[in-house]
């Protein structure tokens, strides 16, 4: 590898730990939202949404609307994230 | 002059052509109806619906080709967002998706809800955790991004050899779907038909490689995306006079729910069948749609959600497509669009479910065995369905129906009572989503064959590079050809055990390699080792570890592999010495979303050098 990469570097760390954080917050969150729906589907079925059992209903495509929902938010926060290390090392 | 990746412009008029595909494809759909109410025949609806689309898919291969390594194996770098994301929904979603997917959740109902959730859960897993980061990396293959971090030739390779299994396994299954959909419509043999089958795919992949299953890929989505939503659009207004299935399926469940009480299908408990999953051959359906957990228990189907979300986060050929767009964002765009798009399929596939089973065992509820309506008589010609009143109640009860799993897709518009151009055109759409996934199973197997074994033991490039990767794409599908030729396998099982190597072997190393720094090139072929040790295990002896509850071992397996694999990686890289400088680097600049692809840069910087040795050389004394 040609390119020198510093030892240490303010801006690089803050942002991967930024995106660190990003990332298991966004996969935690889905993760938990779909272990919820299967634990307590049985439960929420005696309530109805749209014609639809509950648990059903969350299962077959409240969570998936939901994934696409995080994953679209994902690249908006990354790319400010992205942004934001990008213009501090443009004034370093 | 070589232009960075991020400079180079798409074809600015991508979606004028796309359009007139569309057009074309649903202009073809609007004639075809009418020459059927003209008198044309079901051979002769069948044989256009099909060949025309498979010419035009054959077609823009020959435009797309190319000899050009960056156009080969990363189709250019240039691919619009929108365009990858169709292409990485048809290969998640696959034949196997469109046709044993919706059978599945016609058998299991709620229960097969975890298969569509495991795949749209792992496409977003993948968009987060790994394809930023390929793409920043630029490797052509997954293995020799494994290299290329670690710089090892030997993790390489084993990477390489550890593909196989998930990417051939896949392969061997899309293309069972794809000549099975042949054989039904078409006037071939299933033989022929696989003969027939991995010849097109095979000229997809090497007229142009990554470039031509672009575009033809994206074409493919389009039919099938077109075929599925006209079907379901036209059945959903038959049932419930709204255009939008996903949201009017839910009020059909009450009349649902009383049509299987009436054919005696009564709720279950998790291991009274034992089979958790529908076999190909035709069976009754025994459980009710909406109950839930009644064959496969809660801990199944969580173990059977997170098997396939690992599996598809890190699927060989999904992943291989990270570095096709011109830009890092863009890259990330690419998977939130196949994402949507996956989601919008299971979304609309317990929709097909419902509306199968519902009007299959509404009409046998109200009507005598003496009298059965007649599409029934019309899919039992076709070997869609077989049924008889086999107790001599006088009707036919749901034990008496036997379908087939892949065939309930199939079956559906004629169910329904819809011109038989609209049976042909949902085989259409299956077998165009079954063409695209398993030409990229072809061209991923057969570029890492080439790439990261041929070119790594022959230093010397006896043949050039892309004729290497012809060479190993056509001994590929004809390798492919000969097993189904042997074999007789579940395309269903076979996916499910593809995706479960994948995320036994695969993740882990990826997550390793990716996020965490102290990781080494021996604790990346300690992970691979013991995820794919603990599936042969599996695969050889059965049982995961005798921890299965319902006979549904492989998805359990998959996750003590992949958990025995992280910590064999973790153990292995903490014991040896830490990673050296050159590798910390590589894997800072990887995790930096500025400045070029990496691989791109290497390859201008020897090129480089080469051109100034030529000049010194000139020169001369």
């Amino acid at each position: 590898m040609a390119t020198k990469v510093p030892v240490s570097d303010p801006a690089r760390d803050r942002h991967q730990l930024q995106t660190l954080i990003l990332a298991i917050t966004i996969l935690s969150m889905v993760l938990l939202a779909v272990f919820f729906a299967v634990m307590f589907a049985a439960w929420l079925n005696q309530f109805g949404f749209l014609h639809f059992p509950l648990g059903f209903y969350l299962l077959a495509q409240g969570l998936l609307i939901f994934i696409v929902a995080a994953g679209f938010w994902f690249i908006r926060v990354q790319e400010r994230i992205d942004l934001a290390r990008s213009e501090s090392e443009g004034l370093g | 002059m070589v232009v960075p990746s991020r400079l180079r412009t798409p074809n600015p008029h991508l979606g004028a052509y796309y359009g007139i595909v569309t057009a074309a494809f649903v202009s073809l759909i609007v004639v075809l109806a009418m020459f059927e109410q003209l008198g044309w025949g079901e051979s002769l609806l069948a044989q256009t619906m099909m060949l025309v689309p498979l010419a035009l898919f054959l077609l823009i291969a020959i435009g797309a080709r190319t000899t050009q390594a960056t156009d080969f194996f990363a189709s250019g770098r240039r691919v619009p967002a929108v365009y990858n994301g169709f292409v990485l929904a048809a290969v998640a979603v696959g034949g196997v998706g469109f046709l044993a997917y919706i059978g599945t959740l016609y058998f299991l109902g709620f229960d097969a809800l975890a298969i569509g959730l495991g795949w749209t859960f792992g496409i977003f897993a993948a968009g987060v955790l790994f394809v930023p980061y390929l793409r920043k990396a630029g490797s052509y293959t997954v293995p020799s991004f494994l290299g290329h971090r670690f710089r090892s030739r030997s993790l390489r390779m084993a990477a390489s050899a550890m593909q196989l299994a998930p990417t051939a396994l896949l392969l061997v299954a899309e293309l069972k779907i794809a000549a099975l959909i042949a054989a039904f419509f078409l006037p071939v043999s299933f033989s022929l038909g696989v003969l027939l089958i991995a010849a097109l795919i095979a000229a997809f992949a090497i007229l142009g490689g990554m470039r031509s299953l672009t575009w033809t890929g994206s074409a493919e989505f389009l039919v099938g995306a077109v075929g599925l939503a006209v079907v379901v659009t036209t059945i959903a207004i038959l049932l419930s006079n709204a255009p939008a299935p996903q949201l009017t399926y839910g009020a059909m469940f009450p009349a649902l729910q009383n049509a299987e009480i009436t054919a005696g299908i009564t709720p279950l408990n998790p291991g009274e069948i034992a089979a958790a999953l529908p076999g190909t051959a035709p069976s009754p359906a025994a459980k009710p749609f909406l109950q839930s957990f009644g064959i496969l228990g809660s801990f199944d189907f969580a173990t059977l959600f997170l098997c396939l979300a690992l599996g598809t986060a890190a699927l060989p050929s999904l992943l291989v497509r990270s570095g096709v767009t011109s830009s890092l964002p863009e890259q990330r765009r690419s998977s939130a669009w196949a994402l949507l798009f996956v989601a919008a399929f299971v979304i609309t596939a317990p929709a097909m479910a419902v509306f199968a089973k519902l009007i299959i065992f509404r009409d046998l509820a109200l009507a005598p065995s003496s009298a059965l309506p007649g599409w029934l008589a019309e899919l039992s010609a076709n070997k869609l369905l077989q049924t008889g009143d086999a107790n001599g109640d006088g009707t036919i009860g749901a034990a008496e129906l036997f379908i087939g799993r892949d065939g309930v897709t199939l079956a559906l518009p004629s169910a329904a009572g819809l011109p038989y151009v609209l049976t042909v055109l949902m085989g259409t759409a299956a077998l165009a989503v079954a063409l695209a996934a398993a030409a990229a199973h072809l061209f991923t197997l057969g570029a890492s064959l080439a790439e990261d074994l041929y070119r790594v033991l022959d230093r010397h490039e006896t043949l050039p590079r892309i004729v290497a990767a012809w060479a190993a794409i056509a001994a590929t599908a004809l390798a492919a050809v000969v097993f189904l030729m042997i074999a007789d396998l579940d395309p269903l099982k076979t996916a499910l055990l593809a995706f479960a190597f994948a995320g036994a072997t695969f993740f882990p190393t990826l997550l390793l390699a990716i996020w965490w720094p102290r990781c080494t090139k021996w604790g990346a072929l300690a992970a691979l080792g013991a995820g794919f040790a603990m599936m042969l295990i599996e695969v050889l002896f059965g049982g995961a570890l005798g921890l299965g509850l319902t006979g549904l071992t492989i998805p359990l397996a998959s996750l003590i592999g992949a958990v025995v694999a992280l910590g064999a990686g973790v153990g292995v890289s903490l014991y040896i010495s830490a990673p050296s400088k050159m590798v910390d680097d590589y894997r800072e600049v990887m995790r930096d979303p500025g400045g070029d692809t990496i691989y791109d840069r290497a390859q201008m910087r020897a090129a480089a050098t080469a051109a100034a040795t030529a000049a010194a050389a000139e020169a001369g004394p």
